[in-house]
């Protein structure tokens, strides 16, 4: 069992969510409002004057074996629009109920 | 839920929401009414009083006088004036602004009612008038006749103007200049002499003959019959045989002793008419008069001047063959040329701003997207037209075509910032989401600052105020539609319109690779420029601030006006011949001159004059000066668009050709036909109070002097006309009581022989005519005829007028004006060009108060129609103040800074040295229209600094340094700045050029706001950034300094 959090910006959500029905996986945790800013590059999306952008994130909890493929496939997203930025984490889930 | 992203995710909602507005603003234009102006309700009503035969100081104390003090109790009264002049008093009564004038109206019929009995017995009923704008006639026709003259009043009466009358919306139809009917019996007084009879016989007898006496019921059988004696007469020949008397048994006849004439009244106003006939044909200065029709108030001017012309062929067939009916003014015409030539240029700039839009953006349905916005904000507003009840006019077009090169810049903030977030790569739902979400704050705040400028407009007091009102509410119900619009449909559009990188044909490629480079090219100079100036700040701000100082020089060379004068196609002239100049010579040379001017002006379409004393029916003859010395014309020229040269060109010309005549005393050409309102020369008026003619006019010719000799002054008029000579009667009173006669009954005698007694009336097919016995017109020529008049004793003994008095020559004002229930006279000095109102008016009131010597039975007030001028001007200028403040507030507000608002400001003074200069080059006076345009400049011009500054501190936000943040928002926002104030410029360039009729009127408001905006636009585009870097730097080293010392204190 892993976590993937995944954050970007806004603009790619509707992109993510059939990117994650296509693989069936049907459980996530959305948040529809953070801000947050790039480690290298990454331009702020604060919701702000000078900084309008905002991010929204999630939590997709998936089988081991369903991870590369989502992966790849969120870089592929990424690819195709570097301005807006996404971002994903894959973490170990130690138990679950 | 923001309302764009509710948009967008509803576009089916949004766009029938827009359809449903769009339907609901064409129903509303098919239900309004076309008009020139909106309605504008007076508040001065007119009460006219004939009293035949009377003289201005007869008039006065028996008519006027009674009258006014029973008027001055009406409430809400502001000002009471009045003229008395031959058989005419006429009070203007003035009311608060704002009065209820139908209240008001009867407020004074009640008063006229109480008064009718302390009034002379032959003083007819008063007439009521009120002047709106609904009371301007429509129509007015020429009627030419030959052989059908005589009976030519009834004529018209019958087959013109009650057919017209039947016309659902007209009003009234008065005919006037054409002599009614009249039965004459011109007694001969040797003859009634002889026989020991007299006017007053004479008189009583025709009144006893015709009559009709029922004389009860009775019964025969079993019938009821009634019983009547019908005495009247049947034909005014019968007048002839009636029996006057007995002399040595031998009856005497109304023929021998006078003789009896069925014709025109003696001593009519006569008009003259030039023009083309119904039937085609031309005619030049024929006897004739004129028909004037108006429409109930509230009716749609154009429809019911189309149905009375579409009416006038029918009613020229029924017509004698000698009786022409022609058209001197059609309004819907003017209306409708004007309109169209309005709609003209609504049209002409929406392709304008449409151009710069595709040029900008080289995206089709980019363009699509922002032009729509257009046509939706303004078909909107004619809901609102049709609820408050107002109508399609110069006002309310002109004020679509204000709006229209500003409602598209709301829209092209947001497709800008949209199409960027596509251009990152943004699906287009989302870009249009978040793209209106970041600029919908400075689009609500830019529309904002518009509506501090706009919604003060409508609280303009007076007559200006009629005219802005409906301009300020047509634009902010225009700018908040289209702001409402740019935040909900413009994103849903660009959602489901725009795809990024879209592929691009030939032809686009050929037309707009040249445009793109042309702007790239732009773009990099700008920003050289940009990269100089923020470096040389000192030397940026010296020069733009002594540019301003300079065009400040330039103020001193533009002419001032008040309102500017229109091109309506119309010119009064009055000529003045030397005061009792008989009608016959007058008129002789009143159609010389007719003649002349239609030989020399092809212009001229169709005139008319009228030369002549008006009688006391004829109510428009009455409102304006008139007497056998003076001549009056109405001259029509064909509309603007057909001839070549302009209305002023022509009263010019015409001016000239008037010098020629050694004749004339006096005469006026007046452009636009008339002095009232709108459009006179600048004036100081001093009203001199004070009972006494001799005293009063000594005064005025002593302060005249003085006037004239001030540098400041061109002329004095003074109000008080040429006295006219007058014979008087001096009766001895004692010789009088002698021969038991009075004063009242000697000046009866007098009056029933020269003006005539009302006999009776004469009846034919309904109609009444006066029957009036007086002495023959030959009888009654000379001095002689005057003294040899018998007067009759109780004892039947006649003597003559010489016997019991003096016939002297005496000289007497023809009007006696009075103002507050006092005389006046009113001196007006014209103001010279080049010196201000105000100046002159004080150096006036030094004159009155030092330099001359005022008696103590006068006193004198400054003022008239300088202080309209001056009232408004001072309204303006506090209005501007007011509306700078609420933009500062508004901005202020937007930037949470004083500072930044401070610095955007600065846009507003350069707008000063665009219209300045604009002014100067083009010769454009400034007048009103042009200080609104300098009003609407306080909040166009700040949208380019708010658009440059907002980008600059977000820059700074974003972690860049002073210089390089006003640099680079500098060259971003560039192209927005350019497009928004280009689509505003050019289209007010169409109402600048002014083309068609009316356009005088907008003409100095579109010039005022295309130079501010351009020349404005340029210099903020250099000094907002460098102010911007002064202050920045300001700030940024006080910061440093504080920081310093606080870690010093470490």
């Amino acid at each position: 069992m892993k976590a993937v959090f995944i954050t970007y910006d806004q603009a790619h959500n509707e992109a993510i969510v059939r990117i994650l029905d296509k693989n069936s996986l049907r459980g996530f945790t959305y948040w529809e409002q953070v801000q947050g800013r790039g480690s290298f590059k990454g331009e702020p999306h604060y919701g702000s004057h000078a900084w309008p952008g905002m991010n929204s994130s999630m939590m997709v909890m998936t089988e081991d074996s369903k991870v590369e493929k989502l992966l790849s496939e969120l870089k592929a997203l990424d690819d195709s629009k570097q301005a807006l930025g996404l971002r994903a984490f894959v973490m170990n889930v130690e138990q679950s109920i | 839920m923001s309302l764009y992203s509710t948009a967008v995710k509803k576009p089916i909602s949004t766009a029938l929401v827009f359809l449903a507005l769009v339907i609901l603003g064409l129903f509303s234009l098919s239900r309004l009414s076309i008009d020139l102006y909106p309605n504008i309700e007076t508040n001065t009503i007119m009460v006219m009083t004939a009293y035949p035969g009377a003289s201005a100081a007869d008039i006065e104390t028996n008519v006027t006088k009674i009258m006014e003090n029973s008027l001055n109790t009406v409430s809400d009264l502001k000002h009471i004036t009045s003229s008395s002049k031959e058989n005419m008093s006429i009070i203007t009564l003035e009311f608060e602004y704002g009065t209820d004038i139908a209240t008001a109206t009867n407020d004074v019929r009640d008063k006229l009612d109480q008064v009718k009995s302390s009034l002379p017995d032959n003083v007819n009923n008063p007439i009521l008038f009120k002047f709106g704008t609904d009371d301007i006639p429509i129509v007015i026709l020429s009627v030419t006749a030959q052989e059908s003259m005589n009976g030519l009043y009834k004529i018209l009466d019958d087959k013109v103007a009650n057919p017209l009358k039947r016309i659902a919306g007209v009003g009234s139809v008065s005919i006037s200049g054409i002599p009614k009917r009249e039965i004459k019996v011109y007694c001969d007084p040797q003859k009634l002499e002889a026989y020991n009879l007299s006017i007053e016989t004479i008189s009583s007898l025709i009144a006893s003959e015709n009559r009709n006496t029922p004389g009860g019921n009775f019964d025969i059988g079993s019938n009821t019959y009634s019983l009547r004696v019908e005495g009247e007469f049947s034909d005014s020949k019968q007048l002839e045989d009636i029996v006057v008397g007995t002399q040595n048994g031998r009856t005497i006849f109304l023929s021998d002793v006078a003789k009896v004439e069925d014709g025109p009244q003696e001593r009519a106003q006569e008009a003259y008419v030039t023009g083309t006939s119904g039937r085609g044909t031309k005619y030049v200065a024929q006897q004739g008069g004129t028909i004037f029709i108006q429409k109930q108030s509230g009716a749609n001017s154009v429809a019911i001047s189309k149905q009375v012309l579409a009416k006038l062929p029918d009613i020229q067939k029924s017509l004698p063959a000698d009786v022409n009916i022609g058209i001197i003014v059609n309004t819907s015409v003017n209306i409708e040329n004007t309109i169209n030539s309005l709609l003209e240029t609504i049209m002409v700039t929406f392709i304008i701003v449409m151009f710069v839009v595709l040029i900008f953006l080289g995206r089709w349905r980019a363009t699509f997207i922002i032009i729509l916005t257009i046509p939706i904000s303004l078909i909107v507003s004619f809901a609102y037209l049709l609820a408050s009840g107002n109508t399609l006019n110069i006002i309310s077009l002109s004020s679509l075509s204000i709006a229209i090169g500003m409602v598209v810049d709301d829209a092209i903030v947001v497709l800008e910032n949209v199409t960027n977030h596509i251009e990152k790569g943004s699906d287009p739902k989302q870009a249009a989401v978040h793209g209106t979400n970041e600029v919908a704050i400075s689009v609500i705040a830019s529309t904002l600052t518009m509506l501090a400028v706009f919604l003060p407009l409508t609280m303009i007091p007076g007559m200006a105020g009629v005219l802005f009102k409906q301009l300020g509410w047509i634009v902010s119900i225009i700018m908040i539609v289209s702001t409402v619009g740019a935040l909900s449909l413009t994103p849903m559009l660009c959602s489901q319109l725009l795809k990024l990188n879209p592929e691009k044909g030939k032809v686009w490629l050929l037309i707009f690779t040249p445009i793109e480079k042309a702007l790239n090219g732009l773009d990099a100079f700008y920003e050289r420029c940009l990269s100089w100036v923020v470096v040389n700040r000192i030397k940026t701000i010296v020069i733009a601030f002594a540019m301003f100082f300079l065009s400040l020089g330039l103020a001193k060379l533009i002419p001032t006006e008040y309102f500017p004068t229109m091109d309506n196609g119309r010119i009064g002239i009055t000529i003045e011949m030397p005061v009792g100049t008989r009608l016959e010579i007058s008129r002789a040379l009143a159609i010389q001159v007719e003649k002349e001017l239609a030989a020399k002006y092809p212009e001229i379409d169709a005139s008319s004059f009228t030369v002549g004393q008006a009688d006391e029916d004829n109510v428009f003859g009455s409102l304006s000066d008139n007497g056998t010395h003076l001549i009056n014309w109405n001259v029509k020229l064909s509309s603007v668009g057909d001839r070549q040269r302009g209305l002023t060109e022509i009263c010019d010309l015409i001016r000239e050709d008037l010098r020629k005549y050694p004749e004339f005393k006096s005469f006026n050409v007046l452009a636009g036909g008339s002095n009232q309102g709108v459009g006179g020369q600048t004036s100081v008026d001093v009203e001199i109070y004070g009972f006494d003619f001799d005293t009063t006019d000594k005064f005025a010719a002593e302060v005249k002097s003085k006037l004239e000799a001030l540098e400041s002054v061109a002329t004095v008029n003074n109000d008080r006309g040429d006295y006219i000579p007058e014979y008087q009667v001096d009766f001895d009173r004692e010789k009088l009581a002698l021969n038991g006669l009075n004063m009242t009954t000697a000046a009866l005698y007098l009056r029933n022989r020269i003006n005539g007694s009302l006999a009776s009336y004469y009846r034919e097919d309904g109609d009444e005519y006066d029957i009036k016995v007086r002495y023959a017109p030959e009888n009654r020529q000379s001095l002689e005829d005057i003294e040899n008049i018998l007067i009759y004793n109780n004892e039947g003994r006649g003597i003559r007028v010489r016997d019991l008095g003096n016939v002297v020559e005496r000289m007497t004002p023809p009007t006696i004006k009075r103002k507050n229930r006092e005389r006046l006279v009113t001196l007006s000095a014209i103001v010279k060009p080049g010196y201000a109102l105000g100046e002159v008016a004080n150096q006036v009131q030094q004159l009155l108060s030092y330099e001359v010597d005022t008696p103590p039975s006068i006193s004198t007030t400054i003022g008239g129609s300088f202080e309209d001028q001056q009232d408004s001007f001072k309204d303006l200028i506090t209005l501007g103040i007011l509306i700078i403040i609420l933009v500062f507030i508004v901005l202020a507000a937007q930037f949470e800074s004083l500072t930044d608002p401070f610095i955007i400001m600065f846009s507003l003074p350069f707008a000063f040295t665009g219209v300045f200069i604009g002014l100067a080059i083009t010769n454009t006076p400034l007048g009103i229209m042009a200080m609104i345009g300098i009003i609407m400049l306080a909040g166009i011009v700040v949208k380019n600094g708010i658009v440059l500054i907002d980008y600059t501190i977000l820059n700074r936000e974003r972690g860049m340094s002073i210089r390089r943040a006003t640099i680079s928002a500098g060259r971003s926002r560039l192209r927005p700045v350019l497009m928004t104030t280009l689509t505003t410029v050019l289209g007010m360039i169409p109402m600048a050029i002014g083309i068609g009729e009316g356009s005088e009127m907008w003409k100095s408001m579109g010039m005022t706001v295309a130079w501010g905006l351009a020349f404005s636009t340029l210099i903020t585009l250099i000094i907002v950034p460098t102010l911007y870097c002064v202050f920045a730097k300001n700030g940024v080293n006080r910061r440093r300094k504080a920081h310093a010392k606080g870690l010093l204190k470490k």
